[in-house]
């Protein structure tokens, strides 16, 4: 792999390629070290932290879907205390030349403004406002889904950071483009787009849905013609670069995001069925450009050719 | 914790077939994970030609070290395993191992393993490592199963067996009733019992777990759970233990001690 033509520069994060594993799919990285050479992984997303730990839903928490997965974790973490004292300096010895982004959520404003200090230490090199996952009640999607509140929780974040701000969307939105604009004017440096889709499973059999907390946000291949739909819709809409992410299994699939106007993608639910993913996607993203003899992979960029 | 390094190997399938209406065995030929694997871990497997997206655990039923082999079994429950019962030999499955925490292994006293239902799958090669690896005395091996259809299972431990007991639920072999009603007269039995390992549906783990800790015996369960990568990372399999603690099927079990889980 030629990592001179892969080396990314995410809105002030540097990379060695533009493929990330995403977060909830990547546990802190190190997780992935007998199966990667983490050296090669462009960032790792960590798990979505919150101010206090968190033991996520009751019951059944997944379940296969056609092409994909539905999920209710429910933001289970140990807390942010716990992840600074004890997981980030593991993270960095295991993982020194990794890029490493910390995801977080709150339940308040002022939740996310506390996490966002809290992470602006050393060896965090950028974060991920999670404003949209859609299996907890009290955080999250309420701030993904109304462009005001996003809008809020990106400048109160901004304000108590020195770290490159992503800001995660929710697709359950009907104008995702609304929801990106919001959080550009409020000052974030990047963003991450799509979570998952909120979804659902019936038993046929007890009656029951499938999933303990009822509905369940769905990742994987089934997921990926609506995300890159919805990157080349922002990329129209705003100027801040975007991380392409939703259904991600192989370079081919990593390319239609980069071709639609995404500058890096992650790797979600495929990092569970195939643990290399995220190197073996920067692999083929590499093969292509020496294929198509493009000196880097910013070539592709927004490059779909429309009309 | 398990220190062996997780991998993923392209397994050979030797042979595929049915031991009942039901239940499938399959043996792979895949001798890095085969290697190293210990009784009580699991793979998670995936057919890359079949439909379904995620990997499937599996406990691992047996090995056969000098010739690579890899023995699984498996209910045909859905649309994977219905898809994985029609592969023809020689066809590739992709195997991720070893994963999670086996048995723990003692050289004292007599240990009774006890399955249900396809349970009874890890029950085998901790029951070959008990007799021959460990060279200790032979295990009592205690099966539930459905009906007198469900014995093929003996093929595959008696010659590891101080005693095979099976019960029915039908009563169509052996005794009728739940395999925690044989425990009793086993006991009676065998009383150099140090310790009883089991796996099998949670109901039945649960009985045999408070059996086991009134009685002062040391008991192991192997738990199952959903879970979508088998390695820590996705969360699907986590609960709360009785210290307070919280656990992952995967990383930190499948095996635990029946305390807490149960106690």
């Amino acid at each position: 792999m030629n990592l001179t033509r892969l080396a990314t520069d995410f809105a002030g994060i540097r990379m060695a390629t533009p493929v990330m594993g995403a977060s909830g799919t990547f546990g802190f990285g190190v997780e992935y070290s007998d199966f990667l050479d983490l050296d090669q992984v462009g960032a790792i997303i960590s798990k979505g932290l919150t101010p206090l730990p968190r033991a996520g839903n009751e019951g059944v928490r997944i379940a296969e879907t056609p092409s994909g997965m539905l999920n209710c974790i429910g933001l289970e973490n140990p807390g942010i205390d716990v992840f600074l004292r004890d997981i980030l300096p593991k993270v960095r010895k295991e993982a020194p030349n990794t890029a490493f982004i910390a995801n977080f959520s709150g339940s308040s404003v002022e939740d996310y403004g506390i996490m966002a200090e809290k992470l602006d230490v050393d060896g965090v090199d950028g974060i991920e406002v999670n404003i949209s996952c859609p299996n907890v009640k009290e955080g999250g999607i309420v701030f993904g889904t109304d462009p005001k509140a996003a809008a809020a929780v990106t400048k109160e974040v901004k304000a108590h950071t020195s770290k490159p701000v992503i800001v995660k969307l929710s697709p359950n939105v009907t104008d995702i483009t609304v929801m990106a604009k919001a959080v550009e004017e409020a000052g974030a440096d990047a963003l991450a787009l799509i979570n998952t889709l909120t979804g659902m499973v019936i038993d046929i059999n007890t009656w029951k849905p499938l999933l303990g907390n009822v509905t369940g946000g769905l990742s994987g291949p089934a997921v990926k013609p609506i995300a890159v739909r919805m990157v080349y819709q922002v990329a129209q809409a705003v100027n801040i670069p975007i991380m392409g992410l939703g259904g991600i299994a192989t370079a081919e699939d990593a390319i239609e995001f980069l071709l639609a106007g995404a500058s890096t993608v992650a790797v979600g639910a495929e990092n569970f069925v195939h643990p290399d993913a995220v190197v073996r996607v920067a692999e083929g993203i590499d093969a292509y450009l020496e294929k198509y003899n493009l000196s880097h992979v910013s070539e592709l960029v927004g490059k779909v050719k429309i009309g | 914790m398990n220190e062996t390094k997780k991998l993923v190997e392209i397994g050979n399938i030797v042979s595929n077939w049915e031991l009942s209406a039901d239940v499938n065995a399959l043996v792979l030929e895949c001798p890095d994970i085969v290697s190293v694997v210990k009784p009580g871990q699991f793979v998670m497997i995936k057919n890359e030609m079949g439909s379904t997206y995620l990997r499937r655990p599996f406990g691992v039923a047996d090995v056969d070290k000098e010739q690579d082999l890899l023995l699984l079994i498996y209910r045909k429950a859905g649309k994977g395993t219905q898809e994985l019962a029609q592969l023809d030999d020689g066809g590739p499955i992709s195997v991720e191992g070893p994963l999670g925490n086996g048995f723990s292994f003692k050289n004292e006293g007599r240990t009774l393993l006890i399955g249900g239902g396809v349970g009874i799958a890890p029950i085998i090669y901790t029951a070959r490592h008990l007799s021959k690896e460990l060279d200790g005395p032979k295990p009592v091996i205690l099966l539930g199963v459905r009906n007198h259809k469900e014995l093929f299972w003996s093929d595959f431990v008696e010659n590891f067996a101080e005693k095979l007991v099976y019960t029915t639920d039908d009563g169509s072999y052996g005794r009728k009733g739940f395999a925690i009603d044989a425990i009793p007269d086993i006991l009676k039995e065998y009383p150099d019992i140090k310790r009883i390992k089991v796996c099998g549906p949670t109901a039945m783990m649960k009985g045999i777990a408070e059996l086991a800790i009134k009685q002062g015996i040391e008991c192991e369960v192997s738990l199952e759970k959903r879970m979508a990568c088998g390695f820590g990372v996705c969360l699907g399999c986590t609960f709360e233990g009785k210290s307070g603690k919280r656990w992952k099927v995967c990383g930190d079990g499948p095996v635990f001690d029946a305390e807490e889980v149960f106690g």
